[in-house]
């Protein structure tokens, strides 16, 4: 009862606060926005194609570039050519097709189409999409001709050899596995990379910027008036603790809705993607609770807070992959509770992970969020002791 | 003695090396009004937070309603407490305000907004529920601020300077409002460097001064202590300091001091004592523009006891 009447007050102080609702609300559906609407506005990418001797199945797949509206295909001689043409910004992603992409094909046989792009740019991620999608719908129709002819039988004396290797080799629900696919990249393409990130930096900076309210809390000597009434600390601390939680969780949602309803972003397995959304959200409220506890004016918590929530964002991945940096610095980014979120979602949604995949990052993020509540629980403590 | 509303006995609190109360006993009988009265930094609001159970006392017991205040909770409910400065969220309503604060003490439904109205009533605040507390003036969030500490009927107010800052004629409301609640049967303790405060409202004062309780007593008693002495105040152009040290030369006065712009001085006998210090004043070069010679009040105890005026 006493622990709801504490959070109670807190998150009606937070809906009449503009700042607050600012850096909870308003930025982080803007930037979305416009992530979202830059990601999706650009009406053609240019792309970049090296043939290594892919043969006719490469022809077919530049033909199905080019007929794609969003997209103006230009050729390169080498792979190191055009990756300087998309260092300069001359091109939004590259396409390497493989030699005797020709013969796996008809072979059965899997081959990898390479895409080159800047995985921290979100224009060159959404290009690098838009051509994900041609050569996944190539491979199906390839795929589809090969079953066809393997079906219908007989015209063609190689085809039909091929077709009796591949019916005698493989089952049929394979047979529609195989087929050209884009070098499966590591990482989310396009939007549904920026829209987790973006939760991951704005959850834990709002909330560290938030601990204002506490601070102030603290300053007004409500504190010692609620110390003064027959509530028990532990009752102050888990109302704090519900406040902030609730405000995580809140954020959390929205951003979740705002890029699955208005772009579509897959969040994941929703099991996995909901554990993860908890951990992160106490993660969170842990800090937000200490930054109330050890910042010692409202304004320095304002101030002070989303700097460390962007550079702890900035070293745990949130801006851009931590594939891209060094080994050291990824090493560094992961003493940050932001990398292992990244890498959570990450897993859940550029590899399909499912909650066994992402069960050791949600312990590593658990064990953050137990050390801030505990830490902050410690401070608060302190405070309420006068 | 057994239904004392408060008993402290022997509070001592330190800070690092500094003492902020020392040895500080006293005890509030029902519907009594209790003040104490000691300078900034006397020890008055260390004192109240032990009452209140903010701060452990190094040594000492506080006992409320005839049981131990330490780690009793329900001791809490019987007391009322009104922090020195404002404690209200300025972004909240008053009513929201006293919502909250009156869940704290598991008031709910009904009865809290029953409380909440009548809390209001009693402060003068019943127009102004429905607005924030940073549109209010400083005497009216005082006025929310006493408001809070009575949601719950407590049996013991208690009052940290609840008028500071306040223009008099909230003053005067707040002061009406303290001496009704000793009638209706609430105890309580407050907290003052205003004499006239203390004289007003209080049943009996303790003097408290660096962490020391000095003297205790009904306004009567108190006086009585200093005997048949008179207090002069003195108006003066000039350094009122040099005038102050040349009155305690003088034969006749036993304490001089400056306070409010005057020079306060307790004499044996005014009247005999007067055309010398007039003397004196013209001697030091501030000659006195006014006198005034009054019966002694808490103001002259407190100079008589401790050597120096209750304000400087
Ligand atoms: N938290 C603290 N830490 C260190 N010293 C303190 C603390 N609180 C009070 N003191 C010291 O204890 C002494 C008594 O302070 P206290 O606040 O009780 O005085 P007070 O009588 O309430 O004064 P005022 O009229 O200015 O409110 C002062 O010297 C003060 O500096
Ligand atoms: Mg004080």
């Amino acid at each position: 009862m006493t622990v709801l009447a504490i959070a109670r007050a807190s998150l009606t102080r937070l809906v009449r606060d503009r700042t607050a609702l600012f850096f909870l609300v308003v930025l982080p559906v803007l930037v979305i926005v416009l992530v979202g609407a830059t990601v999706r506005g650009f009406s053609t990418w240019k792309v970049g194609v090296v043939d290594e001797g892919a043969g006719a199945a490469g022809q077919r797949l530049v033909a199905a570039l080019d007929r794609s509206p969003d997209l103006a295909v230009d050729h390169y001689p080498t792979v190191r050519a055009m990756s300087t043409a998309i260092a300069r910004g001359e091109l939004n992603t590259g396409v390497v097709l493989p030699a005797r992409m020709d013969e796996a094909e008809r072979g059965g046989s899997r081959t990898s189409v390479g895409l080159v792009f800047e995985q921290a740019n979100s224009s060159m991620q959404a290009a690098a999409t838009a051509v994900a999608a041609v050569v996944r719908a190539e491979g199906v129709r390839v795929q589809a001709a090969q079953f066809a002819t393997a079906q219908a039988g007989g015209t063609f004396a190689t085809n039909l050899s091929q077709a009796a290797r591949l019916e005698g080799r493989l089952p049929r629900a394979q047979v529609r596995t195989v087929a050209a696919q884009a070098s499966s990249s590591i990482l989310p393409e396009g939007f549904s990379y920026a829209a987790p990130t973006e939760l991951v930096l704005f959850v834990f900076l709002s909330a560290v910027a938030g601990g204002a309210a506490t601070v102030e809390t603290r300053r007004l000597g409500i504190y010692e008036r609620i110390v003064a009434a027959p509530v028990r600390p532990r009752d102050v601390i888990a109302g704090e603790t519900l406040n902030y939680l609730v405000i995580a969780l809140g954020q959390s949602l929205l951003i979740v809705a705002v890029g699955a309803l208005a772009f579509g972003v897959s969040w994941g397995d929703p099991i996995a993607a909901a554990l993860l959304l908890v951990c992160w959200s106490l993660v969170g409220a842990g800090a937000g609770m200490l930054a109330g506890t050890l910042f010692k004016t409202p304004e320095q918590a304002s101030g002070i807070g989303p700097v460390v929530g962007i550079t702890l964002g900035m070293l745990g991945g949130c801006m851009w992959p931590l594939a891209m940096v060094s080994p050291v610095m990824r090493q560094v980014g992961h003493a940050t509770p932001q990398a292992w979120a990244v890498d959570a979602w990450t897993a859940l949604l550029a590899r399909g992970g499912t909650l066994a995949t992402v069960l050791p990052d949600l312990a590593v993020l658990a064990g953050f969020a137990a050390v801030f509540l505990l830490l902050a629980t410690h401070r608060l403590r302190h405070v309420l002791a006068g | 003695m057994g239904d004392d509303v408060l008993r402290c006995d022997r509070l001592r609190r330190t800070f690092g090396a500094r003492v902020a109360v020392d040895d500080v006993s006293f005890r509030l009988a029902p519907g009594e009004v209790y003040g104490l009265l000691g300078p900034n930094g006397a020890g008055k609001t260390t004192t109240i937070k032990m009452v209140c159970g903010l701060l452990d006392p190094d040594g000492g017991t506080v006992t409320i309603g005839g049981r131990p205040a330490r780690d009793d909770l329900s001791v809490r409910r019987m007391v009322g407490y009104v922090p020195q400065d404002v404690a209200l969220y300025p972004d909240l309503t008053a009513t929201e305000n006293l919502a909250f604060l009156g869940r704290l003490y598991h008031l709910r439904g009904r009865e809290l907004a029953a409380r909440i109205d009548e809390a209001l009533e009693l402060t003068d605040l019943a127009s102004r529920g429905g607005d924030r507390v940073d549109s209010f003036s400083g005497g009216m969030k005082r006025r929310l601020n006493i408001a809070a500490g009575l949601l719950h009927h407590p049996a013991l107010l208690v009052l940290d300077e609840p008028t500071v800052g306040v223009d008099p004629q909230s003053r005067h409301a707040i002061l009406e409002r303290v001496d009704s609640f000793g009638r209706t049967g609430m105890s309580v303790l407050y907290t003052t460097h205003y004499m006239e405060e203390a004289e007003r409202v209080c049943d009996r004062v303790g003097i408290i001064d660096h962490g020391r309780l000095i003297a205790e007593g009904t306004r009567r008693e108190l006086v009585a202590e200093l005997g048949q002495k008179d207090r002069i105040e003195l108006a003066a152009d000039g350094d009122l300091e040099t005038l102050a040290a040349a009155c305690r030369r003088t034969g006749g006065v036993e304490r001089a001091s400056v306070a409010d712009g005057t020079v306060q001085l307790v004499a044996a006998d005014g009247r005999r004592t007067l055309p010398a210090v007039i003397e004196a004043a013209e001697h030091a070069g501030v000659p006195v523009r006014s006198v005034d010679v009054t019966e002694p009040d808490l103001e002259a105890v407190f100079l008589h006891l401790t050597g120096t005026a209750l304000r400087e």
